[in-house]
């Protein structure tokens, strides 16, 4: 196999590939069968020079049939990556040795287009196997897609917001793959990601599968558990890997004769085994994400999608104020319970509460996520009595049965006895347990119910017709009352009028009777005229109705229009004398003579007055 | 003839009366259907009263409650505007129009009121205008009798106070009188509006080219001054004024 000459000509050979693609990147070596100075390399027109040189030397000591011959062997590698296309000359490089240069041979690269299949081919090395391949595999080895590829496999297609899902990236082959790397992760942008690769020990779990009647050995490469955070059809950007497929070259398109070369070709010796590197990407894929359905929400719904289980706990139910108890709220299942919103209970306001302790432990199965999620709320009473801790709800959407479950926990009733009594409870008489009101919360007011004083719309009392009828009914009735009792005082103040103004006619008319029954002395019909003269008189004089007609009244009106005092008695005298001798007869003569001048000086009088 | 017209009052009179009970069975429908946290239904039952063109502060107020619930605040501010207008001095209607503008974007500051406009706007906003008209007839009745008394007084002290007292009652009369025809008056203006779309761009004329002077948001509450074309020329609480498209805003 090895080409540098055996004696000790001094030569520069030069083993390169003739025709590599664009992009592709392959070596350049130099080899030199002595020890020289001064490596002067060509230049590398037309292609990237990535690295170099790299030098490295051997030399070996051989000895056959006694002849003994000493071989060094140094090599100059320059690693390249061609550019573009065309047909490239590279001059040739030169190393001085015991003051002769020796130059190499300048030589031709061809570049070809990129097949679109492309392959890097990291330099085509396998030791010595390509040092010799100058003219060997110009053609790149291909793989087709067909042994190998790269497959995701999505546990579900079609998933709801919050709902977990799993990715499995496979990698299908039917050559023997090394180096396997992730070239490009995609970024799962609207999901929630979590990895759950199997990575026992950084080999992956490998089994055979048949893909239409073709065995392959596939490996698993990732496995991610995916929460979509929004809905919508979300793209899942495809993954990228890069590996080295190990490929049997078909024979050697040299045919050696040389014994040792069949015998190394031999499969069995993997000599014609070339490295590929790959590129592989997997097919793209969508997913169909879900809102979740708002027919039948409940009100404690936070977000959890999957399967739990919800349990309280609580340790004790009888303490003391100031003594604590501990509140364990778990919910279990299937789910992303990581980001699991733990429900929230909410304690009687003179109890306080420290933030819960969150306790999240998870399993990573085949299947997704799975796990506990725990708080633990520490809660110190500060009051005594007995409280009822209101149950928590946990909701959460099943997927699977595509509607909404809620779970409560248990209902605890919590007995607080006055413990010994607090410092400062005791510290002054003074000292007042009063509180201010705890306002816990706000609302708008309720709704009012009873009745809805329905009106139609538009309508208002004010200048409306039935407004101003209002008013003018009122006006009306205040003209009716004040016109009726004008009239009523006119009238009235016209019989009083008239009956003072015939008050003296009267009485005069009523003297005259009783003259004329003085004269024929009948005593009672005298008396009834007297007294109706009299009592008539002041009546009507004074404007007093006769049913109020008394003694009193008569007085009293007098009184009041100013009538002397004396008159007032001398009137009442002889009214009472004239009653008396009404209803005591029997009497003399005289006497009726007497009453009947006091009566005419009474009236007299009062006509003066009045 | 008389049986006729009686005839036909009565059965007016029938025909009010269902739809009266007809309305309040729906009220009271709706009503459960809130304390059960059906607001939809709820609003339902609302809408359905609304329909038979009639209206009250219960009404409203609940609508705008049911509203306030569903989160559809420039709503809920839009019933508590009718509700207050009907009678601005429910105490209720204000705290939840209140509570409903803290849910809003636009925070205004009001330009503030001289002691005077607040003083009689405050006491304006004491009774509603159909209580102020019923003052005022009171009043009216008032001052007649007071008349009366100055007139026909029989004693001396009986005049002082129909004179002193009617002039009370006259200053009462009067205020209530005004205040009366000032509620009417604004009830049936329809000078205000609240802003519906989410977000309105206020322009300085009433076109679409002029200059953006400033932007609101829904529930905003702004006064309608002037109109042209489908647009308003509007004012807000802090005195700014700019023109807006009509549609943006719901009347009332």
């Amino acid at each position: 196999m090895s080409l540098w000459a055996q004696d000790d000509d001094p030569t520069l050979t030069v083993s390169t590939k003739r025709q590599v693609m664009v992009g592709e990147r392959f070596q350049v070596v130099f080899e030199a069968n002595f020890e020289g100075k001064h490596f002067n390399a060509p230049s590398f027109e037309g292609f990237n020079v990535l690295g170099g040189p790299f030098t490295s030397s051997s030399s070996s000591v051989q000895i056959v049939n006694g002849s003994v011959t000493r071989s060094t062997k140094n090599t100059y590698t320059f690693a390249l990556q061609a550019a573009q296309e065309g047909t490239y000359r590279i001059g040739s490089a030169s190393l001085t040795v015991k003051g002769n240069k020796v130059s190499s041979e300048p030589f031709e690269i061809k570049v070809i287009p990129d097949d679109g299949s492309y392959a890097a081919s990291s330099g085509n090395t396998n030791g010595n196997t390509s040092s010799q391949g100058q003219t060997q595999n110009t053609s790149d080895p291909q793989v087709s897609g067909k042994d190998l590829f790269l497959k995701v496999i999505p546990s579900k297609k079609s998933v709801y917001v919050g709902e977990q899902l799993t990715l499995t990236y496979k990698l299908y082959t039917k050559v023997p793959v090394s180096s396997l790397s992730v070239s490009k992760s995609p970024s799962y942008a609207g999901f929630w990601t979590k990895d759950i690769s199997d990575n026992n020990g950084g080999n992956l779990r490998q089994s055979s599968e048949y893909v239409n009647g073709v065995e392959y050995t596939t490996a698993e490469i990732q496995r991610i558990v995916l929460v979509p955070q929004r809905s919508g059809t979300l793209p899942l950007e495809p993954m990228s890997i890069e590996c080295v497929a190990q490929i049997r070259t078909q024979g050697n398109s040299r045919q050696s004769n040389d014994p040792f070369d069949i015998f190394f070709n031999d499969p069995f010796f993997n000599r014609n085994i070339t490295n590929v590197r790959k590129e592989l990407s997997c097919n793209s894929l969508s997913l169909e994400v879900k809102n979740l359905p708002e027919n039948g929400k409940p009100a404690s719904f936070a977000g959890a999608v999957g399967n739990y289980n919800f349990k309280s706990d609580i340790d004790k139910t009888e303490l003391k104020t100031n003594e604590a108890f501990t509140l364990t709220l778990t919910v279990t299942g299937t789910g992303n319970i990581e980001l699991l919103k733990m429900p929230e209970p909410t304690f009687p306001p003179d109890f306080e509460v420290y933030d819960p302790k969150i306790i999240t432990t998870t399993n990573n199965t085949a299947n997704g996520l799975s796990g506990t999620k725990k708080a633990e709320y520490l809660v110190i009473p500060r009051r005594a009595g007995s409280f009822n801790l209101t149950p928590v709800e946990f909701s959460y959407f099943n997927p699977s049965t595509g509607s909404y479950a809620s779970l409560t926990s248990e209902t605890y009733s919590i007995q607080v006895e006055k413990g010994a009594a607090g410092e400062s409870d005791e510290g002054s008489i003074f000292a007042s347990n009063q509180e201010g009101i705890k306002y816990l919360g706000s609302d708008i007011r309720h709704i009012m119910t009873g009745n809805p004083k329905l009106k139609s719309t538009g309508t208002t009392f004010f200048a409306t017709p039935g407004y101003f009828v209002a008013l003018l009914a009122l006006l009306l009735t205040f003209i009716v009352l004040l016109l009726v009792s004008k009239k009523r005082e006119e009238l009235k103040q016209d019989n009083a009028a008239n009956r003072n103004r015939k008050a003296t006619k009267v009485a005069r008319g009523r003297l005259k009777k009783a003259e004329q029954y003085l004269k024929v002395k009948d005593q009672d019909k005298f008396y009834v005229e007297m007294s109706q003269a009299l009592w008539g008189y002041i009546a009507d004089k004074l404007g007093i109705e006769r049913s109020k007609l008394s003694m009193d009244t008569v007085s009293e009106t007098m009184k009041g229009k100013n009538v002397p005092d004396d008159l007032t008695q001398q009137f009442i005298d002889t009214l009472n004398s004239c009653e008396f001798a009404r209803f005591a007869p029997g009497s003399a003569e005289e006497k009726m003579d007497d009453l009947y001048r006091r009566g005419i000086e009474v009236i007299t009088k009062a006509e003066k007055v009045l | 003839m008389k049986r006729y017209t009686l005839l036909i009052l009565l059965s007016f009179a029938a025909l009010t009366m269902t739809a009266q009970t007809q309305n309040e069975q729906w009220f009271e429908q709706a009503n459960a259907a809130y304390n059960a946290g059906n607001y939809d239904s709820a609003m339902m039952f609302y809408e359905q009263i609304l329909a038979t063109d009639v209206e009250s502060v219960p009404l409203y107020y609940n609508m705008g409650n049911a509203y306030y619930k569903m989160r559809e605040y420039p709503m809920a501010i839009y019933c508590y505007e009718k509700a207050l207008k009907l009678d601005p001095s429910n105490d209720d209607v204000r705290t939840n129009l209140e509570i409903a503008n803290l849910a809003i974007v636009d925070k205004i500051e009001p330009v503030p009121q001289s002691f005077i406009v607040k003083g009689w706007n405050g006491l304006k906003h004491k009774l509603s205008g159909d209580e102020w008209a019923y003052v005022s007839i009171g009043a009216f009745a008032l001052l007649l009798v007071a008349v009366y008394l100055f007139l026909r007084g029989r004693r001396t002290g009986w005049r002082k106070l129909g004179f002193f007292g009617g002039i009370v009652v006259f200053i009462v009369l009067a205020l209530s009188v005004l205040f009366a025809a000032q509620l009417k008056q604004a009830a049936s203006k329809q000078d205000q509006a609240i802003v519906m779309n989410p977000t309105v761009t206020v322009k300085s004329s009433p076109n679409e080219a002029s200059i953006d002077l400033f932007v609101l948001h829904e529930g905003t509450k702004v006064t309608l001054l002037d109109e042209a074309d489908g647009w308003n020329k509007i004012k807000i609480a802090n005195g700014s004024v700019g023109w807006l498209q009509a549609d943006f805003m719901r009347r009332f």
